[in-house]
């Protein structure tokens, strides 16, 4: 578990960052951007593209396009090099997001590490954003992994 | 619903259709739409190629769109519970790119399924793996 080029040691970072919240936004769900997502993905399950369908939803990434207004929190160490890249996404759907549903989003750093293969140390960095409805029931987790060179 | 595929049908190994998925420029516009996803190595190949790419990539987030269709297509009725896709490569818009999957674990108690997805670009690169959990209506 070698921090590579910074001289920071993850495991305190991980011990410092490790969920703490740095960022709150509010996103609204609207009936035609959910439509034409779900049609260029290729979508003909009606659950997704018929608005009349009785339990018409977000098809079940849409979350995913829903940033948070920074990458990492305030005072978050410089670790790695640049400003990495996009390593991939996860989403858990834990309920059905509606039409007209306004969720708010919290983002914490869910996770610091590193791997190390052929290319060199890579360093991760797990943003977590969970989004919730009016009701604030949680409908949404979305882990996205930086990727940086150490 | 009284043709789609039930949890019983389901055997470990088993594979789903093959798919190659609409990722012309007219669609990738059109998600990005949806998405409000304005940047230009997206929608404009010339300004891929200026960032250093071959031409306009698929986004990460309509490549996991993608297969998550290709799962519902599979299973119509189903419900994905969570889907997490690794991008490892670029995808190129206007190409042909193939989409496959595999059941790789099944939960008989919960009525779910495990499956491996991958998404090859034109060329046989691997430009995106990735895994989903699927549960089955009773």
């Amino acid at each position: 578990m070698g921090s590579g080029s910074s001289d920071l040691d993850l495991a305190t970072i991980r011990d410092d960052w490790v969920g703490v919240e740095f960022d709150w936004a509010t996103f609204e769900m609207k009936t035609e951007d959910m439509i034409e997502w779900a049609e260029a993905c290729g979508e003909d399950d009606a659950r997704f593209i018929d608005p009349a369908h009785p339990d018409f939803q977000a098809h079940p990434g849409y979350t995913t396009h829903c940033m948070s207004g920074r990458v990492l929190p305030e005072g978050f160490p410089q670790i790695g090099s640049g400003f990495g890249i996009d390593g991939g996404k996860s989403v858990e759907v834990h309920l059905p997001i509606r039409s007209g549903d306004t969720l708010n989003a919290t983002t914490t750093i869910a996770d610091v590490f590193d791997k190390t293969g052929r290319s060199g140390t890579m360093i991760f960095i797990v943003q977590r954003m969970e989004f919730r409805n009016e009701q604030d029931d949680l409908v949404s987790t979305v882990d996205w992994k930086m990727i940086k060179k150490a | 619903m009284s043709d789609a595929l039930s949890f019983e049908d389901i055997e470990l190994g088993d594979e789903l259709a093959v798919v190659h998925p609409d990722v012309s420029m007219a669609n990738v516009k059109k998600f990005c739409g949806a998405a409000k996803h304005s940047f230009e190595r997206f929608i404009d190949h010339d300004a891929a190629r200026a960032e250093g790419f071959p031409g306009a990539i698929v986004p990460g987030i309509m490549s996991q769109g993608l297969l998550a269709s290709m799962i519902h297509r599979w299973a119509p009725g189903c419900t994905i519970k969570s889907i997490d896709t690794v991008f490892r490569g670029s995808l190129l818009v206007d190409s042909q790119i193939t989409m496959t999957g595999a059941v790789t674990d099944t939960d008989e108690s919960e009525r779910r399924i495990e499956l491996d997805l991958t998404i090859l670009a034109e060329d046989g690169r691997t430009g995106v793996i990735g895994t989903a959990t699927v549960e089955f209506p009773v």
